[in-house]
């Protein structure tokens, strides 16, 4: 369960989330959905601890994670699984290397097992055999794939997906998709999806949330979402220039 | 229309409301960065103390800050060696004290020259490829990478280089100021006609113990001045490629200022105790 009370986070004068309330059931998979630039990267960081809210607080299994020191939300982390949007690789680092961090890091598993479990994730988003690759020798498809192998890596029961299929083709947008029902279906991981894509959206999400002008405009079943009233939703699913939505906000995206 | 816009661009000029505001601006940014370099030291200090060290990342660290910048070190610390006899017995000569020149490039090396143009040098070749290679990380999302996988940046990648510069600044400098002595010597012994015996014996009767460890302290700091402005600046990167670049400037000119005011204040303080 991670609920989001009233966040707020300016960047010096950019108000991005201007109260964000959100509640995520255990075991669920939360689409959120919103232009680019709207904050949504922003408040999937603030989930992870990796930004701090300027008002408001997360609230993740009835802690919370910001009244946590830093070790404290170190070890809360590692239940947490985060899938960066640009994958994020450390480019110093092997595939393995990568895929294996926490294990290396946290863990006293002998250079074989990871090895072993590593391949094991690396197979599980269609990458066999990559683990000796550098990541400057991967596509942008398979960066990212490996960035999911990676989130998945140390078994999360909590998943964050930053825009999963972006960028890459519809049959490997199509396994990303499979593996973000599989984790819920086999592993009941709570997941957050990130995206624009709203084929993903209605293929993973159990609900949709809308983030518009640094809140929370709608939530809803996939059926809810597509039959939704709300101009500024309706704007967006069906993907139209004209409409409440107008290019002007847009001066302030990434 | 066309007078109208000079008009604006003079009063913009003279306004002083203007001016103070751009002061203040200044030295609001000045008092941040001054804040924020003093806190992520002082992290990396406890850091450092209180987990383990990443001994792998430390050594490699060594050799990319140490190792590798000894040909650097190596031409300029020869070049302020004969440059400094060559001055100097110019000027000594019109004493008839030509002798002297091996007491001064010594003490001069040892006090000042060696410690602050190894940092120099080195502040320009490390401190920018530590920003870059951190800023780099920061607008790619790596560091907050690090942290979602529950790894702290600061032990992960500030320690090893904080480290590495504390003690290959140390080294650099002994090995900078045995350069730049046998610089001076060559020039004096080969091209001025000085005593090759009386010319190493004056080399070293003149240091004290003082001298040395002076020279020494100050290059440790140095060391730690490199690295910890690289990395504040790496971690404090927006903005992409052209962020990066931005740190990169700030990084060296921010070392550069801060080696020639330490410098000042070690100075003044050997001076009195
Ligand atoms: N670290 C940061 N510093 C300053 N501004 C930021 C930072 N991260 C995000 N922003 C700003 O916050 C807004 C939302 O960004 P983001 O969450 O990345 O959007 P998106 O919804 O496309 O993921 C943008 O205007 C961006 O410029
Ligand atoms: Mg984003």
């Amino acid at each position: 369960m991670i609920e989001i009370k009233g966040l707020h986070k300016w960047f010096g004068s950019n108000h991005v989330l201007r109260g964000v309330d959100l509640g995520i059931r255990d075991g669920e998979t939360l689409v959120i959905i919103g232009r680019s630039g709207c904050g949504k990267s922003v408040l999937l960081k603030h989930m992870m601890g990796i930004l701090e809210p300027d008002q408001g607080t997360v609230i993740i299994d009835g802690t919370d994670i910001f009244s946590l020191n830093f070790n404290e939300l170190d070890q809360f982390r590692l239940k947490l699984g985060m899938l960066f949007q640009g994958a994020a690789l450390f480019d110093s680092l092997t595939v393995c290397e990568n895929v294996g961090f926490s294990l290396y890091e946290h863990t006293n598993m002998l250079e074989a097992e990871i090895r072993e479990k590593v391949g094991v994730k690396l197979g599980l988003v269609g990458l066999s055999g990559k683990e000796d690759l550098m990541p400057s020798e991967l596509s942008g498809g398979m960066k990212k794939r490996v960035g999911l192998a990676r989130a998945i890596c140390n078994e999360p029961n909590i998943i964050l997906y930053d825009e999963p299929t972006t960028g890459l083709d519809p049959i490997n947008a199509d396994v990303i998709n499979d593996l973000i029902l599989h984790m819920q279906n086999q592993l009941k991981v709570t997941s957050v999806v990130v995206t624009h894509d709203m084929t993903s959206a209605y293929k993973v999400g159990d609900r949709i949330a809308m983030l518009y002008d640094g809140s929370i405009i709608g939530i809803g079943t996939p059926e809810e979402i597509k039959n939704t009233s709300n101009p500024v939703i309706r704007q967006f699913i069906t993907g139209s220039a004209h409409g409440p939505i107008t290019l002007q906000e847009e001066s302030n995206s990434v | 229309m066309e007078i109208h816009k000079n008009f604006e661009n003079v009063r913009r000029l003279v306004s002083v409301r203007r001016w103070l505001a751009k002061i203040g601006n200044l030295s609001m940014i000045l008092a941040y960065n001054t804040g924020g370099l003093a806190l992520l030291f002082k992290d990396a200090i406890v850091v450092m103390f209180t987990t383990k060290l990443r001994w792998r990342a430390t050594l490699d660290q060594m050799n990319k800050i140490g190792v590798m910048s000894l040909p650097l070190v190596f031409l300029t610390a020869l070049f302020t060696g004969i440059v400094l006899s060559l001055q100097s017995a110019y000027q000594l000569r019109l004493f008839g004290a030509q002798q002297f020149t091996a007491d001064l490039v010594s003490l001069s090396t040892v006090r000042e020259l060696g410690p602050v143009l190894t940092a120099m040098v080195v502040a320009g070749r490390v401190g920018a490829s530590i920003a870059a290679e951190l800023g780099t990380m920061k607008v790619t999302e790596q560091i907050d990478a690090l942290k979602a996988l529950a790894t702290n940046p600061v032990q992960y990648l500030v320690v090893p280089r904080v480290i590495a510069g504390f003690f290959m600044l140390f080294v650099l400098v002994i090995y900078a100021d045995v350069i730049g002595m046998l610089g001076g010597y060559v020039i004096s012994v080969f091209k001025l006609g000085m005593n090759s015996h009386q010319y190493i014996k004056r080399t070293i009767d003149v240091l004290r113990y003082k001298d040395v460890i002076t020279g020494l302290i100050k290059a440790f700091f140095f060391g730690g001045i490199i690295s910890t402005v690289g990395c504040y600046f790496g971690f404090n990167t927006t903005g992409g490629a052209e962020g990066v670049g931005r740190a990169t400037t700030l990084a060296v000119v921010t070392a550069l200022v801060l080696i020639i005011a330490f410098d000042a204040l070690f100075t003044a303080i050997f001076f009195f105790f």
